[in-house]
């Protein structure tokens, strides 16, 4: 069974009609299928179109559903989101950022997936459609662990909505593999830094993924920084007490200990990059 | 059954597929395409690339009638008749092959970076570009200077000499 709805509407039915799969770019559902008979009926989302790209507006960007990482990275975004659009850069290749999804990715759950850590330190919503109607939550609250949301039957997501910030705003994202490309995250962190007009740093976000089930925000590290410098020099402020939290697990990519190791590496460099944004605004 | 109707090559093509093809198996096995590889199956190695709307994607991730009203072309749709297109001419002048499995995808990948980056592409940005696209027989070391001559053939700087062979 296989349907392709043209609106969110009809794609809400479909899901309560058919108990099926939402397929988005496909990214994360097919390679997991090969040797399977693919039996869950399909819900193709590609011709939604109203799932699909970036509006500013109010001091809020929204991004479809089923905005590809190619269209974010390409994008003309304010600096809070330059993060985001290096991550963007960094799932997969090309050909895997032409159809893979914003949506896809938080709905997949993935401890490893590259779009959460930067929307985290974004504090983003998204929203969530069902026959009923809408609601929003915090992106913090929607991903519960290890391919597990909030998502319920008869429910899918409709957008991803982040503040724009100011043009004080810096961010960054950084992404440790076994090697440079086309690799699944060993580690990776996002920051968000916001400039007070001091020169100090007013406000700070920084997320770490694939170093617990669930991707984290650092907050005591955000506490510790705020007052700090607003220059690269502030990423020294960053200690091994600052990752303590975060429960890494040994798998085929990496050991618990290296993982926690080189999380506190990988949160300072990218804390020392995004201070270092400061040329653009 | 569903039916599907794309352009493929050029030509316009309607099928009745069951909807769980994916766009590889289709092309293969439906319209007996089959340059397009199969190395993987699970969206890694690049072999099955094919240009969806102009833009390059790893046939075994997209089912086949997500494409329906797309066109698609294949690595049969790029030579002109028997004359090979620029990049597939380099790729045979610069030895960018060994067992070729690869090569259609990284072909089609290659075609596709100089679309969107134009046709003075340097080292680095070629072994980036091609990521999403895996040999286990050349080293990429060919690879990467056929596909750099292959964005200048296709700019008709050195045209001449590579369509000539
Ligand atoms: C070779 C390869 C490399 C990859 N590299 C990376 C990487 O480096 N980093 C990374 O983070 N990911 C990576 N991925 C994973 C994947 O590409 C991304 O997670 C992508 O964003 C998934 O989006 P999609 O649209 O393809 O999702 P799909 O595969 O279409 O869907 C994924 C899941 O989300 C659900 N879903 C999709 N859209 C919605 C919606 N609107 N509402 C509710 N549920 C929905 C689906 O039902 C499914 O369960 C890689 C995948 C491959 C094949
Ligand atoms: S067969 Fe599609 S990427 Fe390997
Ligand atoms: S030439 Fe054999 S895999 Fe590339």
């Amino acid at each position: 069974m296989y349907l392709r709805p043209r609106t969110i509407d009809a794609a809400v039915a479909a899901l309560v009609e058919t108990k099926g799969r939402i397929v988005a770019g496909g990214t994360d559902v097919m390679p997991a299928l090969v040797d399977q008979v693919r039996r869950t009926p399909f819900i193709d989302i590609s011709a939604v179109d109203d799932l699909r790209g970036i509006t500013i507006s109010g001091g809020k960007v929204r991004m479809g559903a089923r905005t590809t990482w190619t269209d974010i990275a390409s994008a003309d975004l304010p600096p809070a989101l330059h993060g985001l659009q290096a991550a963007a850069r960094e799932v997969g290749s090309r050909q895997i950022q032409n159809v893979g999804t914003i949506a896809g990715n938080l709905c997949n759950a993935s401890p490893a997936a590259d779009g959460v850590p930067p929307l985290l330190a974004l504090d983003a919503e998204v929203e969530l459609t069902s026959a009923a109607g809408r609601r929003s939550m915090p992106l913090a609250s929607f991903i519960l662990g290890n391919r597990k949301t909030e998502l319920r039957a008869g429910e899918m997501m409709t957008a991803v909505t982040v503040s724009a910030l100011g043009p004080a705003a810096r961010s960054a994202f950084l992404k440790l593999g076994a090697r440079r490309y086309l690799v699944i995250s060993i580690a990776m962190a996002a920051a968000v830094v916001e400039r007070g007009k001091d020169g100090t740093i007013a406000d700070a976000r920084i997320a770490v993924g694939a170093c617990s089930a669930v991707a984290r925000r650092l907050s005591a590290l955000e506490k510790d920084l705020v007052g700090k410098p607003f220059s690269p020099a502030a990423a020294e402020f960053v200690t091994a007490a600052h990752v303590a939290g975060l429960t890494p697990i040994d798998d085929v990519r990496a050991t618990a200990t290296y993982r926690t190791d080189a999380a506190e590496t990988v949160v300072r460099r990218v804390l020392a990059a995004c201070l270092s944004e400061t040329a653009h605004a | 059954m569903t039916t599907v109707t794309m352009t493929v090559n050029g030509k316009s093509v309607t099928a009745n597929v069951d909807p769980r093809t994916l766009l590889a198996q289709f092309v293969r096995e439906n319209l007996r395409l089959t340059g397009t590889h199969v190395g993987c199956d699970t969206s890694q190695c690049g072999a099955c690339v094919v240009h969806v709307d102009g833009r390059a994607v790893k046939s075994c991730t997209v089912l086949a009638v997500s494409c329906d009203g797309a066109s698609v072309t294949t690595i049969e749709g790029l030579a002109n008749g028997a004359e090979l297109h620029p990049m597939q001419a380099a790729f045979r002048e610069h030895h960018g092959l060994q067992c070729g499995f690869c090569t259609p995808g990284m072909i089609m990948s290659a075609v596709d970076i100089v679309n969107r980056k134009g046709h003075d592409l340097d080292e680095h940005t070629i072994r980036e570009e091609l990521e999403g696209n895996i040999c286990r027989c050349t080293g990429y070391h060919n690879i990467v200077k056929a596909v750099e001559a292959g964005a200048k053939a296709m700019g008709g700087t050195v045209a001449a000499g590579i369509a000539a062979e």
